[in-house]
């Protein structure tokens, strides 16, 4: 009998009355659910579905800037819009920087982020922290409803008049007035400021909930110095959400007045300045792409000890590192603004600033490293892609470096540079993590174990396939390819190519992934209550698989041989 | 699975309805606000606000069921609400940043010499020119007293409920509504008197979305205070437990402190040596 | 310098990669003023700024960052061979070393200091206007300045319209429009002047004299959005925003047509609005722009230059 079920089958006789007589059933168990679990699993099933509509309009991009001239969009734009010849052109460059705006929000709002801090946050912080739920279950589950409406707002955007003539809003995920206000006059551009507003309130309510639950919910004995990794990165990314969504949802505010009741912040014939906006977003952007990426940082964590069946190294430094990238993370957010027309003295100390976040990230990366030094180290699945994460997230980071240098920014700021920076710590850094996560815990979200064939054939397929889609695009950027743009020089189009191959090779990785999930829930290999063996070390693995609808009615007692 | 004992102190909340309602409504309320301001149709918003509303009131009313009969907020999910409490509002303190930025933003740097267009609209000093200022110490100043005023109100009616006074809460509760009410008729008048329009000046832009923003928490507030006033009545509180009436009083004094901070940058501090509007 | 070395040894060898890739066989040397096919880093430079980007580049920053890579990717490796279950069936418990994560903080610390003293020079350079008197890093970026940047004796005014540039020479009062050359219909490929490059290619080009400060103020059209000016080959980009003026500047030591692109999201078009900057010598420059002033028409004071093969 497994430690928990031992617990429950204890835990008769005493206590309050029992609330929950029996667990919901049909529809009403998902849609009225105030469980923290099941709220995770549609979580993680909206994450799957955006990462899919991301992939695809990702997929056209990549399709349109295989080879130089416009491709495909002439002929998209002309599908939907029934217009030929230099209409359909007009409209299908607009279209494209509709896709790549839709693109970007898709998998940083509707991807990303509900999968970690929706899904793997909700599912496992309480179980990690040895509690029966969230602190605030109805919260918990408006979090989640929110984040369809909001997905809805914003895929409607997509059908409304945007700039004149066209639909949606093509003014790329940073929204920048004066091409947010005035150059897109129609409603696409409100649907998709509301569908932020939505998205960001999804997102404070969700880390409300998720930091009570941390501070107020672990199990008798667990000091936050004893808490896993995880709960930390998800603490420390709750604040982050708490502290820099309310900024966005001020700026798109403006936006919006702007946009319709004639104020002025952004409009410099009122007095404003489009700059601004540019401040107030990255104050927020910023700390976004930590809040992307920090949960994976925790996830990471507990992969590579468990797959090393050795401790986490450091585990303090560990922590606080997190909370140094948190607190570091909110005063260097000009650094994507460094050809705005900041001062010599302004981009010096965000030069300086930006550079500081190297410092607890390499502490991080090391650690990591040091985890396993030493281990026996089996290479299961998830632990395949930790590694990769490990060393794709360096790669990176480092160019992440070479940008904050103003100097050398100067010249790759807005290039495809930029771009393989970010999806190398996005794309190839989050998603990694994310499908680490994914592949480590389905056996305890499902029950059944996935094949490790097929695991890992989706992660080298993946892994060969976002690497030829990005590496190149770092000499893209070199030879100075501006980004954002639907057709380029010849020159460009040899590295194009091999990124839209790349894309291709990527597309087949997904489908083994969607094959390896169908599979692994028709073969029904029982998991067992932990399939890791004795490195798995955490609470969610003495539970059974999947844990009982509510778990540890009596709390569990950390003592100190269960720390981390 | 069979029916388990929970053996802790935290409260498994019941499948709600509310969150699921309210996010239909949101969405009727979102789509129906782009069709409003776009001039197509208003009522899609008021039905989707309506919706909001309600399951506000649906939503909370089974919250203060779940307060009142003495099961589900033990003392541990008493501190879970604090928190919750006290981070929300510390979002919306970020959100009141971002509006504060704007202002000191136009404030510090209006007369960067590289913002050519802004030096020419605002002449290069804040206020800019043709904008007339109120006086700080005529309208604002009451209203200053106002909400401090508000502030010991609500205070008393928290000692007097500490102290089991019930008609000094609901005195100090009422009160403290009035002056909420008041203070939001004030702003109204100071808004029908002012000397610049909401539009196509950034100081107008600045100046109506901080202290209207302010305005519309003081009306929540007020709400919120109203609601606990009601709750009192109803003889809801007890000397040791009253969450509902101690969020509404942070909430309060929350909204106090952000009108020091506006009565002392946007009305005094930017209204220094300025000729001003009467 | 050996970092020099490096990068053309590797270029080198990439390009003798390339060149079994016949579409690519040509691809002998880096752009200069536009890139070359399958070009892999910056372009080649003309300016001391674009020196000292160049040299820092590929300098500390890549010689850092290739190396951290390598060594992360080089404890993995060996972390896959000696601490796998077959080769380390018991693993050890160990979760500090005070040392170790002493070293792991401060040894980056120091590297990046190191990364900030040339970072904060070529920074400095970019954002300072000479005045003839400052001396600037070019490819030294070690140095505390060794060339010498006359101060700036033309200000030309660029402004990002939606979707093309106006060129003003500021002192003179006169302007220009710049264009695509092609039309969206034939995919941009019929330019005016055989031989250039599709979608760099600009019906007026921006005409500036050779060694040669020239400072540049940019803006975008009031009631517009934002652009951005860029040349790579200068090292030089810098916001177009409306109601804003910002500056820079640049000194190009070599004559020819330096090419760039918008490069701040724009709308429609921003893929379609190119800059051209065609350095001519002094004397050129003087007659062109004296045709220009008389006749305030850009095809015939062009005419004055001699033709590009
Ligand atoms: C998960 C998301 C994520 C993460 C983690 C990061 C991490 C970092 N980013 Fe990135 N970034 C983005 C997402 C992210 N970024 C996005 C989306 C954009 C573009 C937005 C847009 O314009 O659309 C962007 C753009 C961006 C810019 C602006 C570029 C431009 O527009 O011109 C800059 C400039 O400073 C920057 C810097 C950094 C730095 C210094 C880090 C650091 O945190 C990296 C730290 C990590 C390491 C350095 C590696 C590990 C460390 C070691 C092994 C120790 C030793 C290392 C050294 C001594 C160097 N990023
Ligand atoms: C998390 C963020 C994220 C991710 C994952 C991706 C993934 C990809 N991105 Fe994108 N991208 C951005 C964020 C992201 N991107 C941003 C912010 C921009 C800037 C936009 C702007 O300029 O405004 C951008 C821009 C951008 C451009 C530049 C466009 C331009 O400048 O014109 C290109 C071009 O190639 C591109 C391509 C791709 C490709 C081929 C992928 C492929 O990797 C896609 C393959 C698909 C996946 C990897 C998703 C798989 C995930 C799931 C299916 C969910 C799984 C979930 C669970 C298991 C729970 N992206
Ligand atoms: Cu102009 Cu982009
Ligand atoms: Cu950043």
């Amino acid at each position: 009998m497994s430690q928990a079920a031992h617990l429950e089958a204890q835990a008769t006789g005493h206590g309050h009355a029992a609330h929950d007589d029996h667990t919901p059933t049909g529809w009403r168990r998902w849609v009225l659910s105030t469980n923290h679990k099941d709220i995770g699993i549609m979580y993680l099933v909206f994450a799957i579905i955006a990462g899919i509509v991301g992939g695809l309009l990702s997929g056209f991009m990549r399709m349109e800037l295989q080879e130089p001239g416009i491709q495909i969009f002439h002929g998209l734009a002309a599908m939907v819009y029934g217009v030929d010849g230099d209409s359909a052109i007009d409209a299908g460059k607009q279209m494209f920087n509709v896709f790549t705006t839709a693109h970007a929000l898709i998998m940083v709002f509707f991807m990303v982020m509900p999968a970690t801090m929706g899904g793997f946050a909700n599912y496992f912080a309480p179980l990690m922290i040895g509690a029966p739920d969230t602190a605030f279950p109805r919260i918990n589950n408006i979090a989640f409803w929110l984040l369809p409406v909001a997905f809805i707002l914003l895929l409607m955007s997509l059908f409304f008049e945007g700039a004149a003539g066209t639909t949606g809003f093509g003014g790329g995920w940073t929204v920048y007035p004066p091409l947010s206000t005035s150059g897109h006059p129609g409603p696409a551009m409100d649907f998709a400021i509301l569908s932020l507003h939505v998205a960001g309130v999804s997102s404070i309510l969700g880390a409300i909930n998720l930091i009570t639950t941390i501070l107020n919910m672990r199990a008798p004995g667990m000091t936050i110095h004893k808490m896993p990794l995880f709960a930390w990165s998800v603490l420390v990314t709750g604040f982050l959400l708490l502290l820099a969504l309310p900024v966005l949802a001020g700026a798109i505010t403006m936006l919006l007045t702007d946009r319709n009741f004639g104020t002025s912040f952004f409009a410099p014939e009122g007095g404003g300045d489009p700059v601004l906006f540019q401040h107030l977003f990255w104050f927020f952007g910023h700390p976004e792409v930590y809040i992307m990426i920090l949960p994976g940082f925790g996830i990471i964590s507990h992969i590579v000890s468990t797959f090393s069946r050795k401790p986490i190294f450091g585990y303090m430094a560990m922590a606080y590192a997190m909370v140094a990238i948190g607190f570091v993370g909110f005063v260097v957010w000009a650094h994507h603004m460094y050809t705005t027309g900041l001062s010599l003295d302004v981009q010096r100390y965000f030069v300086a600033a930006t550079m500081v976040i190297a410092v607890p990230t390499g502490v991080k990366i090391f650690s990591w490293i040091a985890t396993m030094w030493g281990g026996s180290i089996t290479f299961r699945t998830p632990m395949l892609w930790a590694i990769g994460f490990i060393f794709l997230f360096t790669v990176g980071g480092v160019t992440g470096v070479v940008l904050a240098n103003a100097g050398a920014d100067r010249a790759l700021h807005d290039t495809y540079y930029v771009v393989a920076h970010f999806h190398y710590v996005l794309s190839l850094g989050a998603v990694f993590s994310i499908f680490a996560g994914w592949y480590y815990w389905y056996p305890k979200m499902f029950g059944y174990m996935y094949s490790e064939f097929l695991g890992k054939l989706h992660f080298w397929t993946m892994f060969v396939g976002v690497n030829l889609i990005f590496f190149p695009q770092h000499f893209l950027g070199l030879a100075g390819m501006p980004r954002r743009y639907i057709d380029y020089p010849d020159a460009f189009t040899l590295w194009n190519r091999v990124s839209s191959i790349g894309y291709y090779v990527t597309f087949i990785a997904m489908l083994i992934f969607f094959y390896a999930t169908w599979e692994a829930s028709r073969k029904k290999r029982p998991a067992g209550d932990n399939p890791w063996g004795d490195g798995a070390t955490t609470l969610e693995w003495t539970l059974s698989s999947p844990p009982p609808f509510h778990q540890f009615s009596t709390l569990p007692k950390i003592d100190s041989t269960n720390a981390h | 699975m069979a029916a388990i004992e929970k053996n802790h102190d935290y409260h498994m909340v019941e499948p709600s309805p509310w969150p699921f309602v309210m996010s239909v409504a949101v969405l009727v309320m979102m789509v129906g606000a782009v069709f409003f301001m776009k001039h197509w149709t208003p009522w899609l918003f008021f039905i989707g606000l309506a919706g909001v509303i309600y399951t506000f009131y649906a939503w909370w009313a089974d919250v203060v069921k779940e307060a009142n009969n003495g099961v589900d907020h033990t003392p541990v999910v008493q501190m879970h609400h604090r928190y919750g409490m006290i981070l929300f509002i510390t979002s919306e303190v970020m959100f009141f940043v971002a509006w504060f930025w704007a202002y000191f933003d136009g404030f510090f740097r209006v007369d960067d010499v590289e913002q050519y267009a802004r030096v020419a609209f605002t002449g290069g000093h804040w206020p800019p020119a043709g904008i007339e200022l109120f006086d700080p110490f005529h309208l604002p100043l009451f209203n200053t007293l106002i909400l401090l005023t508000s502030g010991t109100t609500v205070t008393w009616a928290h000692h007097a409920l500490l102290e089991n006074d019930r008609q000094g809460l609901r005195w100090g509760l009422a009160l403290t509504v009035a002056l909420g009410v008041l203070f939001s008729f004030v702003q109204y008048l100071e808004y029908t008197h002012a000397g610049f329009s909401f539009s196509g000046n950034l100081y107008g832009a600045t100046f109506f979305m901080a202290t209207g923003f302010h305005g519309f928490h003081v009306i929540i507030g007020t709400i919120f205070l109203a609601v606990c006033l009601i709750r009192a009545q109803r003889g809801d509180f007890t000397p040791q437990r009253h969450l509902g009436f101690e969020f509404a009083a942070w909430y309060w004094h929350f909204v106090d402190v952000v009108w020091l901070f506006l009565f002392a940058s946007v009305y005094v501090w930017g209204a220094w040596g300025v000729a001003l509007h009467h | 310098m050996v970092t020099g070395q490096f990068v053309r040894k590797l270029s080198a060898a990439a390009t003798a990669m390339l060149a079994l890739m016949p579409a690519y066989a040509s691809a002998q040397e880096v752009g200069k003023g536009h890139p070359e096919p399958g070009q892999f880093h910056l372009q080649q430079s003309v300016t001391p700024i674009m020196d000292s980007i160049v040299a820092f580049h590929d300098g500390p920053l890549m010689w850092t960052i290739t190396f951290i890579v390598l060594f992360v990717l080089a404890l993995l490796i060996v972390i896959v061979v000696r601490f796998n279950a077959k080769a380390n069936p018991v693993p050890a418990r160990f979760t500090h070393n005070t040392l170790i994560e002493v070293i792991w903080t401060v040894v980056p610390i120091i590297v990046l200091i190191i990364i900030a003293v040339p970072s904060f020079g070529v920074l400095s350079d970019q954002l300072t206007t000479p005045d003839g008197e400052r001396k600037y890093l070019g490819s030294n970026i070690f140095s505390f300045g060794e060339v010498d940047v006359p101060a700036a004796s033309l200000t030309i005014k660029a402004t990002g319209e939606q979707w093309y540039w106006t060129y003003e020479y500021v002192d003179d009062g006169v302007y220009f429009d710049s264009n695509i050359l092609g039309k969206a219909s034939d995919n941009y490929v019929q330019t005016v002047k055989p031989g250039q490059p599709r979608l760099l290619a600009v019906d007026n080009e921006l005409v500036v004299p050779v060694n040669t400060t020239v400072s540049l103020q940019v803006t975008a059209s009031p009631g517009g959005v934002i652009h951005a000016f860029a040349v790579p080959s200068f090292g030089i980009k810098i916001d177009a925003v409306p109601g804003r003026l910002n500056e820079t500047w640049f000194n190009s030591r070599e004559t020819g047509l330096f090419y760039g692109q918008c490069s701040e999201l724009c709308g429609k078009d921003h893929a379609y609005m190119p800059i051209a900057v065609r350095v001519v010598t002094a004397e050129e420059f003087q007659a062109f722009i004296t045709a220009l002033k008389e006749s305030r028409d850009y095809a015939s004071a062009v005419a004055v230059l001699p033709a590009i093969q």
